[in-house]
C-alpha cells in the first residue's frame, strides 16, 4: 500500500499512524492492512472508571430518597469527568481503535447523555459492543437501555397517555431521517414502546400493565406490535440502509455525498444490516482512496485532539484543563449539544474555534512559542534565548507533560524535510508552503510546532 | 532569471500591495467598479444604518408561549391543562383577559412603559415538530420543506455587511443564523481572549501571505477565510470594546453575562448591527412548572438590566430586541406534568420607539386547533424578518429573504 493510503485509511479507521508504523505495513497489499485494522478491533474493552460509590446507594433499595439522589448528582459530576478522561485516553492509546472510532461515530448518532454515571458508562458500553454488529440488535439494545428510556422519556411513555418523543427521534434521527414517516406513524409507534422502563442497577424492565396491547397501524402494516417488531419493521425500509449509509460515508469518507458510492453501499448494508461488512466494503472499495478523498475533510475536536496526541504524547496535570479545552473547541465527549449531536464539519469552526486551534498545539506543547526567525537570522544559542525569555513572559497556561522523546523515535527516520507529509494529511497552500521555505528549519520538534499551528493540520 | 521561489515572492508582494491599497481606501472598489450615482446611494445607506442595532434573543427547546402569555379568563385553557396551568391569581394581568407568567414582572413594567409588543401565534405553513428542524427554520428563514445551509443573518452579511463583526454571537459557537455563503458572523463570549489567542506574529505572516483568490470554497478555502476574518475582527472587537465597562448589576447567569457583553459592545460604539443571545432548556416534556418559572425568570431579569443599561447610555432608542422560540407547545398537558411539541408561539418586541405597544394582535383560538391538538398559526415569522429588514435595519428584505413578504405595523 501506498503512505498516502495507509496515513488516510488509519485516519478514517483511527486517529492518525505513526511513521514507523506506516514502514511496517507499506509492502503490505490493501487487504490484509484492512484485515489487520479489523483483527485488532475483534475484541472488545469494556471502558469503566471506579463506581463503587454510586453503586452502593443503588444498591441500598428500591426507591430512591430525594437525599440520595442529590448525592449520586454530585457522584457522577465528578465520575463523569473521569469517564471522559478516561475515553480520550483510550482513543489515544486503544487497539482496537477502529471499534473505538465506531463507538465515537455511534455516540453521534444513537445521540444519548444522563447524569447518572453509572447508566452512561453503561450506555457507552454497549455502543462499543455493537459498534460493529448488527444494526438491528443495536437499535434494539439502545431502545432498552436505562440512559435512552430516561433521555428521551419512554419511561414517561404509558398505555393512557402515550410521549412521542423516543419515537420521533428513533425515526428523525436514529433510522430514516425526516420526511420518510408520518406523523401517525410517530403516534401509533410511540404506543408500542410503552411500558419501556429500567431498575435502579440500570437493567432493562417492560411493565407490561402500562404497555399498550391494541392494534398498531404503522408503515402499512397492522398488528399487535411491540417496540422491537417495531423496529423490524423500520429495517425492511430501504430508507434505513440508506440513511445510515449516508451517516457512515460522511463520516468516514467525504463530507458530501457520492450518491454512486452510497448506492453501492446500501446494496450491501440493506441484505442483513451487519455493520463490519459495509465498513470493510468501505475501506476495500478503490474509491476509498480517491485523490479528493484524502485530507478532506475539518477534524472533530477530538480527532484534532487525540490525533495531536499520538504525535507527541501529552499528560494533563490538571484534569479539569482537558475538559476546558474540549469546550473550547466544541466538543465535550459524554455532553452532546442535544439529541441531534454534533453537526460536525463546517460547523466545527467560526471565529473562536478556529483562533483556538491555531493557538492549541504550541499551548499544550510549546509554552505557547511558535519559532518564526527567517534566513538564518539567528544562531541557534539565539534562538534558544529568544525561546527562554519567550518562555518567561507568557506564563504557563497548561499544566502539562510532553514527551517528546517518544516523538524523537518515532519520527527518527523521519527527515526534516519530509516531516510536513506525516504530519498533514493534504498539501500545503502554496502561500503557506512559500512562506514556511523561508522559515529557519531550527528542529524537528520546532518544525512540528509550526505544522501544527497551520490550517492544513485541521484537515484530515 | 529569477527563481521560482524569488518570483512567487515578488507576486505576493505585489497581491498584499494591491490588498492593502483596496483596504485603505474603503471606496476603492466602488470607485472602481460602480457607476457613481450606486456608490452614492451606498454612502447615504451607509450613514442611515447608522447606530441602529438589532438584538436577538432565541429561547431553544420550545418554550410554552401559552404559559407565558396567559389566556386566564378562557376555559378551554384550564379544561386543557388541569395541573399545568397558571392560575388567574398568579397571573400578571395586562388586561381583563390576557396576563404574564409570574416569573415576568420585568416585562410588565417594559409593556406599561410602552417599551413592548407582543406579536401572538407566530409559526409557518407546514409546521415541523422538531427541535433542529424547526430551529433551522426559524434560523434559516426558508419554506419548511427546504433544507438550506445559510443562515438569514448569513444572508444579511453577505449583502450589506463590510465586516464579518457586523454580527456578533455572543456565545462560544456560531448558530446557523449568523453563517452565510461568503461571510460569517462573529462568536466571542470574551474578546480579550479571543484577541490574545490570535495575536502571534507567526499568525499574521501567514494571512499575510495568503491570496484570498487563492482560497476555494472547500474545506481548507473555508479554514483560512475563518482565520483571516477572525483575526482582523478579534483586533477589532477588542481594541473598540476594551474600554467600556458596565456598571450595571446583571443576574449572574451564562444568559445575564450574555446580554452584559452585549451592552458593553453596544455601548463602546462598536460598527456591529446584529447581536445574537440564547437561553436554553425550554424543551420541558416532564415537570414544566418549575423548569419554566426559573428559566422565564433568568429571562426577564437580564432583559430588564439590559434595558436600563442601554437606555443608561443613551442607547435603548436605537436597539431593537427580538425575542423567538423555535415553536410552541402543545395545548394539552402530557401526562408528565409537561408539555410534547407544538406549532404556533408569541414573539416579544422590545425597543422605544415601537408603533403599537401592547398586545399587537388576538390570542391563539383555542377552539380551532389542528389535528395534533396544536395551535394555527396566523403570522409568518418572516414576515417580522421582514418588518425588521425593511424598516429597522432599511436594507431590501426581499433580498435577505429571498422572497417578498408583507411588514407588519409594530415598528
Amino acid at each position: 500500500m501506498r503512505r498516502s493510503e495507509i496515513q488516510h485509511l488509519y485516519w478514517r479507521a483511527g486517529f492518525g499512524i505513526s511513521p514507523v508504523t506506516i514502514e511496517s505495513l507499506r509492502h503490505l497489499k490493501r487487504k490484509v492492512v484492512v484485515n489487520k485494522l479489523f483483527d485488532d478491533s475483534a475484541s472488545v474493552t469494556l471502558l469503566t472508571v471506579d463506581t463503587s460509590e454510586i453503586q452502593s446507594i443503588l444498591n441500598l433499595g428500591e426507591k430512591l430518597s430525594s437525599d440520595n439522589r442529590r448525592k449520586i448528582q454530585e457522584l457522577s459530576r465528578k465520575k463523569s469527568i473521569e469517564l471522559n478522561q478516561a475515553w480520550i485516553n483510550r482513543l489515544v492509546t486503544s487497539k482496537e481503535m477502529l471499534r473505538e472510532k465506531m463507538t465515537l461515530f455511534w455516540a453521534n448518532v444513537f445521540v444519548c447523555e444522563d447524569n447518572n454515571t453509572i447508566y452512561i458508562q453503561r450506555y457507552n458500553n454497549m455502543l462499543r459492543k455493537y459498534a460493529l454488529g448488527n444494526f438491528g440488535e443495536f437499535v434494539k439494545a439502545v431502545s432498552k437501555e436505562a440512559a435512552m428510556t430516561k433521555y428521551l422519556n419512554t419511561k414517561q411513555n404509558r398505555k393512557q397517555k402515550p410521549n412521542e418523543n423516543f419515537a420521533r427521534e428513533l425515526m428523525e434521527l436514529f433510522t430514516l431521517g425526516e420526511g420518510h414517516y408520518t406523523e401517525q406513524d410517530i403516534k401509533e409507534s410511540a404506543r408500542a414502546f410503552t411500558g419501556y422502563s429500567h431498575n435502579l442497577k440500570g437493567d432493562f424492565v417492560f411493565r407490561k400493565f402500562q404497555h399498550d396491547n391494541g392494534n398498531k397501524t404503522f408503515f402499512g402494516k397492522t398488528g399487535i406490535f411491540k417496540g422491537d417488531d417495531i423496529i423490524d419493521i423500520i429495517l425492511e425500509q430501504r430508507q434505513c440502509a440508506q440513511f445510515i449509509c449516508e451517516k457512515i460515508y460522511s463520516y468516514f469518507v467525504h463530507d458530501r455525498i457520492n450518491q454512486n458510492h452510497v448506492k453501492s453501499m446500501v446494496k450491501v448494508f440493506y441484505r442483513d444490516y451487519d455493520i463490519e461488512k459495509l465498513m470493510r466494503f468501505v475501506m476495500l472499495s478503490d474509491w476509498f482512496y480517491n485523490q479528493d478523498h484524502m485530507g478532506s475533510k475539518i477534524k472533530s475536536p477530538i480527532e484534532f485532539l487525540v490525533g495531536l496526541q499520538k504525535v507527541v504524547p501529552v499528560t494533563f496535570k490538571n484534569k479539569r484543563q482537558l475538559m476546558f479545552i474540549q469546550k473550547q473547541l466544541g466538543q465535550v465527549l459524554l455532553d452532546p449539544p442535544n439529541v441531534a449531536g454534533w453537526k460536525g464539519g463546517k460547523n466545527w469552526i467560526d471565529s473562536n474555534t478556529i483562533v483556538i486551534r491555531l493557538k492549541l498545539p504550541s499551548l499544550i506543547l510549546n509554552d505557547a512559542f511558535i519559532s518564526k526567525s527567517e534566513d538564518n537570522q539567528f544562531s541557534n544559542e539565539a534562538s534558544e534565548m529568544i525561546r527562554s525569555a519567550f518562555k518567561k513572559r507568557v506564563s504557563k497556561q497548561f499544566k502539562t507533560d510532553v514527551n517528546w522523546d517518544a516523538f524523537e523515535k518515532q519520527f527518527k527516520n523521519v527527515s526534516i524535510e519530509d516531516l510536513s507529509e506525516f504530519i498533514l494529511c493534504c498539501d500545503l497552500q502554496p502561500e503557506t508552503s512559500e512562506y514556511l521555505k523561508k522559515l529557519d528549519k531550527i528542529s524537528k520538534k520546532e518544525y512540528c510546532i509550526q505544522l501544527m499551528s497551520l490550517p492544513e493540520y485541521q484537515m484530515c | 532569471m529569477y527563481s521560482v521561489n524569488v518570483v512567487a515572492r515578488i507576486s505576493n508582494v505585489l497581491v498584499m500591495d494591491r490588498r492593502k491599497f483596496l483596504k485603505q481606501s474603503s471606496l476603492a472598489s466602488s470607485l472602481f467598479f460602480v457607476p457613481s450615482f450606486v456608490k452614492a446611494f451606498e454612502q447615504v445607506a451607509s450613514n442611515t444604518l447608522g447606530y441602529k442595532r438589532l438584538v436577538i434573543i432565541q429561547l431553544s427547546g420550545g418554550n410554552d408561549g401559552l404559559n407565558t402569555v396567559i389566556p386566564f379568563h378562557n376555559d378551554l385553557y384550564y379544561r386543557a391543562r388541569p395541573s399545568l396551568s397558571v392560575s388567574k391569581n398568579e397571573t400578571i394581568k395586562l388586561t381583563d383577559e390576557v396576563g404574564l407568567h409570574p416569573s415576568l414582572m420585568p416585562l410588565k413594567r417594559l409593556y406599561e412603559n410602552g417599551n413592548l409588543s407582543i406579536i401572538n401565534n407566530v409559526g409557518y405553513p407546514n409546521p415541523v415538530r422538531s427541535h433542529f428542524r424547526s430551529m433551522d427554520i426559524w434560523q434559516t428563514a426558508t419554506d419548511s420543506d427546504k433544507f438550506s445551509q445559510i443562515g438569514w443573518l448569513g444572508r444579511y452579511l453577505d449583502n450589506y455587511a463590510k465586516h464579518p463583526y457586523a454580527a456578533i454571537e455572543i456565545d462560544d459557537s456560531l448558530s446557523l443564523a449568523l453563517k452565510g455563503n461568503n461571510m460569517n458572523g462573529i462568536a466571542t463570549q470574551n474578546p480579550s481572549v479571543l484577541y490574545n489567542m490570535s495575536k502571534d506574529p507567526y499568525f499574521n505572516n501567514i494571512i499575510k501571505h495568503q491570496n484570498e483568490a487563492h482560497l476555494n470554497e472547500h474545506n481548507l478555502g473555508y479554514l483560512y477565510k475563518s482565520m483571516i476574518e477572525a483575526h482582523s475582527s478579534a483586533k477589532y472587537i477588542y481594541e473598540t470594546s476594551k474600554t467600556v465597562s458596565s456598571t450595571q448589576d446583571y443576574p449572574d447567569t451564562k444568559f445575564g453575562k450574555q446580554l452584559k457583553t452585549t451592552a458593553q459592545f453596544i455601548n463602546s460604539g462598536i460598527d456591529t448591527k446584529v447581536f445574537y443571545a440564547s437561553l436554553g432548556g425550554f424543551d420541558t416534556h416532564v415537570n414544566q412548572l418549575n423548569t419554566q418559572k426559573r428559566l422565564l425568570k433568568i429571562y426577564a431579569e437580564s432583559v430588564e438590566v439590559f434595558v436600563d443599561d442601554l437606555k443608561k447610555n443613551q442607547a435603548f432608542d436605537d436597539t431593537l430586541i427580538l425575542t423567538f422560540s423555535e415553536f410552541g407547545r402543545r395545548v394539552k398537558q402530557n401526562a408528565n406534568v409537561g408539555t410534547d411539541h407544538g406549532t404556533s408561539n408569541n414573539v416579544f418586541v422590545i425597543g422605544n420607539k415601537l408603533k403599537n405597544p401592547g398586545l399587537f394582535n388576538k390570542m391563539p383560538n383555542l377552539s380551532d386547533l389542528d389535528d395534533n391538538g396544536d395551535l394555527r398559526f396566523e403570522i409568518d415569522f418572516r414576515t417580522i424578518y421582514a418588518t425588521v429588514l425593511d424598516k429597522w435595519l432599511e436594507v431590501n428584505d426581499a433580498k435577505v429573504l429571498n422572497k417578498s413578504f408583507s411588514k407588519l405595523n409594530f415598528i
